[in-house]
């Protein structure tokens, strides 16, 4: 399980600083204590907030893209898998696989695959390389674990920095609320004043 | 006003129900393509019983490869197997996520009342 948001009950309210360089988002417990503390007005304060609110949304696009390229070759490397079985499968019976194939779109044209030992597997940048039946299997086995690894973390990834822009846009509200707050009391205390 | 202190637990309470409600979605989605798949294969099967050939073109990978009738029967029914198990467990997640986020809105709405809006726009 991925180590995000703090599980301590306590008061403290720590919370994890950084995940793979997303940034934590420091938690309040108090409005007034985080601004004396920052030495920032309730203005500046808002315009930090949101600027990091914008930049956890860059890093969400990306992640999100990164997660849809991993989920189209997932079953990508599944179908491949399947090919390398049924090939193995055919081995020893002395059959043929007869399969219709596209030879341009829209067009197709029939291939007789005798039994064979190996196949070739494309590697990328222009190159491709010929494995036994075995060894294609080890190959795209791995390739697939390796995706589902990496589709997990970048999840947890995910989960992480929705919980920072949560954190944040509460933050963000709070602080707001709170000079909201203030300006009234400032208003009461003033009529008060002048009675 | 800003009368109510919202507490680390609070935060924590708010990021939960945010995390359930984005898996809600992303669960009606996974849902709706299960059943398309689901839907996609019971048509194949009935369409196996009413053809007379002996050799169907079944894709594997990116070619349609000539199987016999009675192995294609064979994976369809497999597949069918697959993918119902996955439709289930997929609705058993969503009832369960539900269920949590049902919770986290009665110990949200009781603190915060009208200063949070855990309802979908």
């Amino acid at each position: 399980m991925a180590s995000s948001s703090s599980t301590s009950g306590s008061a403290s309210g720590s919370a994890v600083t950084e995940r793979r360089g997303i940034p934590g988002a420091q938690f309040v417990e108090d409005v007034q204590t985080y601004l004396t503390q920052s030495g920032l007005d309730v203005g500046s304060a808002l315009a930090f907030l949101q600027e990091r609110l914008q930049q956890y949304k860059v890093v969400e696009m990306k992640l999100l893209a990164q997660q849809r390229d991993l989920q189209a070759k997932i079953p990508d490397i599944e179908k491949c898998l399947d090919v390398v079985a049924t090939l193995q499968a055919k081995k020893g019976t002395g059959e043929e696989l007869i399969a219709d194939f596209e030879v341009s779109e829209g067009i197709y044209s029939r291939a007789r695959i005798e039994e064979t030992n190996s196949v070739c597997l494309w590697l990328g940048a222009n190159v491709m390389l010929e494995y036994t039946l075995e060894e294609a299997t080890g190959l795209l086995q791995k390739n697939l674990d390796n995706a589902r690894a990496s589709l997990e973390v970048l999840i947890a990834d995910l989960q992480f920095l929705r919980d920072q822009v949560t954190i944040t846009q509460v933050t963000i509200a709070r602080v707001y609320n709170w000079d909201v707050h203030q300006r009234r009391i400032q208003q009461a205390v003033a009529t008060t004043a002048q009675e | 006003g800003s009368d109510t202190e919202v507490t680390w637990e609070d935060q924590q309470n708010i990021n939960k129900f945010g995390r359930l409600n984005n898996r809600f979605h992303e669960l009606e989605d996974e849902i709706k393509i299960a059943k398309e798949t689901n839907d996609n294969l019971e048509d194949a099967s009935n369409e196996l019983i009413l053809t007379d050939e002996e050799v169907v073109r079944f894709q594997i990978g990116e070619v349609f490869a000539h199987v016999s009738k009675d192995e294609v029967e064979n994976r369809i029914e497999q597949m069918k197997e697959v993918t119902s198990q996955k439709l289930e467990k997929l609705e058993e997640e969503k009832e369960s996520v539900l269920a949590q986020m049902s919770e986290l809105k009665k110990i949200l709405y009781a603190k915060f009342n009208d200063s949070i809006n855990l309802e979908e726009d």
